[in-house]
C-alpha cells in the first residue's frame, strides 16, 4: 500500500510544536495525470539508458510502497524535527 | 485421533476443563507453528522473527565553539522493504554508471563494488542484515558520539 499521509513535526526553542499533516494521496492524484502524460518520454529515456522501462516502473512502485512506516527524528535541546510517513 | 486430542476430550468428559477451554486447546494444537514460514513478517526458520526495520540511533553530545550545547539525538527507522527495493533499483543502474560510481568511491577510500549488487544476491544481502549490530562509541575532547545500527 502506498503511503497516504506524511506527518512533519517541528519544535522550536520555546518548545512550541508545529505539526503538519501532508496528504500524500492528493500529491499522488495530482502526479498521476502528469506521469501518464510523461510516460512516453519516460519510456524513451529508459530505452536510451538501456533500462527495461517496465522493470523500472515496477521498482519505483515498490519503493513507493516501501516508504510507509519510515520515521526520521532529530532532537536537540534547542529544536527538534520528526518526519513520519504513514 | 491423536493422543493429545484424546487427552483433551478425556479432560472435558471428566469435567476438568470446560468446552471453551477444550476448543481453545484443540485449536492451539492444530495451529501451525509460529515460525514455520519464510514469508514476510514470519521468520527465517531459525526461531528468530525476521526484522522489519533497520534502525539508526545517534546520540551526540558536543558543543559549538567549545560550549556545551546539549545532546543531539537522531532516530531513523527504515523499513527493510525499502532496502530491498533500493537494491533492486541499484540493479537497474547501467553498468557504465556503476563503474563510474565505483571509481569515484575508490577515490574516496570506499572499496565497494556496486556491480556485485545483483537481484540474485538481494535476499542474501538483506538476510545478513538481520544479525547486524554496529556500535560506535567515540569520545574526544568535548565530544561524545554514540551510534547504533541494528535491525528489529
Amino acid at each position: 500500500m502506498i503511503p497516504f499521509v506524511a506527518v512533519v513535526s517541528l519544535r522550536n526553542q520555546e518548545s512550541r510544536t508545529f505539526r503538519l499533516w501532508i496528504p500524500l494521496f492528493l500529491i499522488w492524484m495530482l502526479l498521476l495525470p502528469v506521469a501518464v502524460l510523461l510516460s512516453p518520454l519516460i519510456f524513451i529515456a529508459c530505452l536510451f539508458c538501456r533500462v527495461n522501462p517496465f522493470r523500472g516502473v515496477a521498482v519505483m512502485w515498490q519503493i513507493l510502497n516501501a516508504l510507509a512506516d519510515t520515521d526520521v527524528e532529530v532532537e536537540h535541546r534547542s529544536a527538534g524535527m520528526s518526519f513520519h510517513i504513514l | 485421533m491423536n493422543e493429545h486430542r484424546r487427552q483433551i476430550l478425556q479432560m472435558l468428559s471428566e469435567g476438568k476443563i470446560s468446552a471453551d477451554e477444550a476448543e481453545r486447546l484443540i485449536s492451539a494444537m492444530e495451529a501451525p507453528p509460529a515460525f514455520s514460514t519464510l514469508s514476510d513478517g514470519g521468520s527465517s526458520g531459525t526461531g528468530k522473527p525476521r526484522p522489519k526495520y533497520l534502525r539508526v540511533l545517534v546520540d551526540a553530545e558536543e558543543g559549538s565553539n567549545g560550549a556545551y550545547d546539549g545532546p543531539t539525538k537522531v532516530n531513523v527507522r527504515v523499513p527493510m522493504q525499502l532496502l530491498r527495493a533500493g537494491v533492486r533499483l541499484a540493479g537497474l543502474i547501467p553498468a557504465q554508471a556503476l563503474l563510474r560510481a565505483n571509481s569515484a568511491m575508490q577515490e574516496k577510500g570506499v572499496p565497494i563494488d556496486l556491480t556485485q549488487i545483483k537481484p540474485e544476491n538481494l535476499e542474501d544481502l538483506v538476510e545478513q542484515l538481520n544479525d547486524l549490530t554496529v556500535d560506535v562509541d567515540q569520545k574526544e575532547a568535548g565530544a561524545k558520539v554514540k551510534v547504533r545500527v541494528f535491525c528489529e
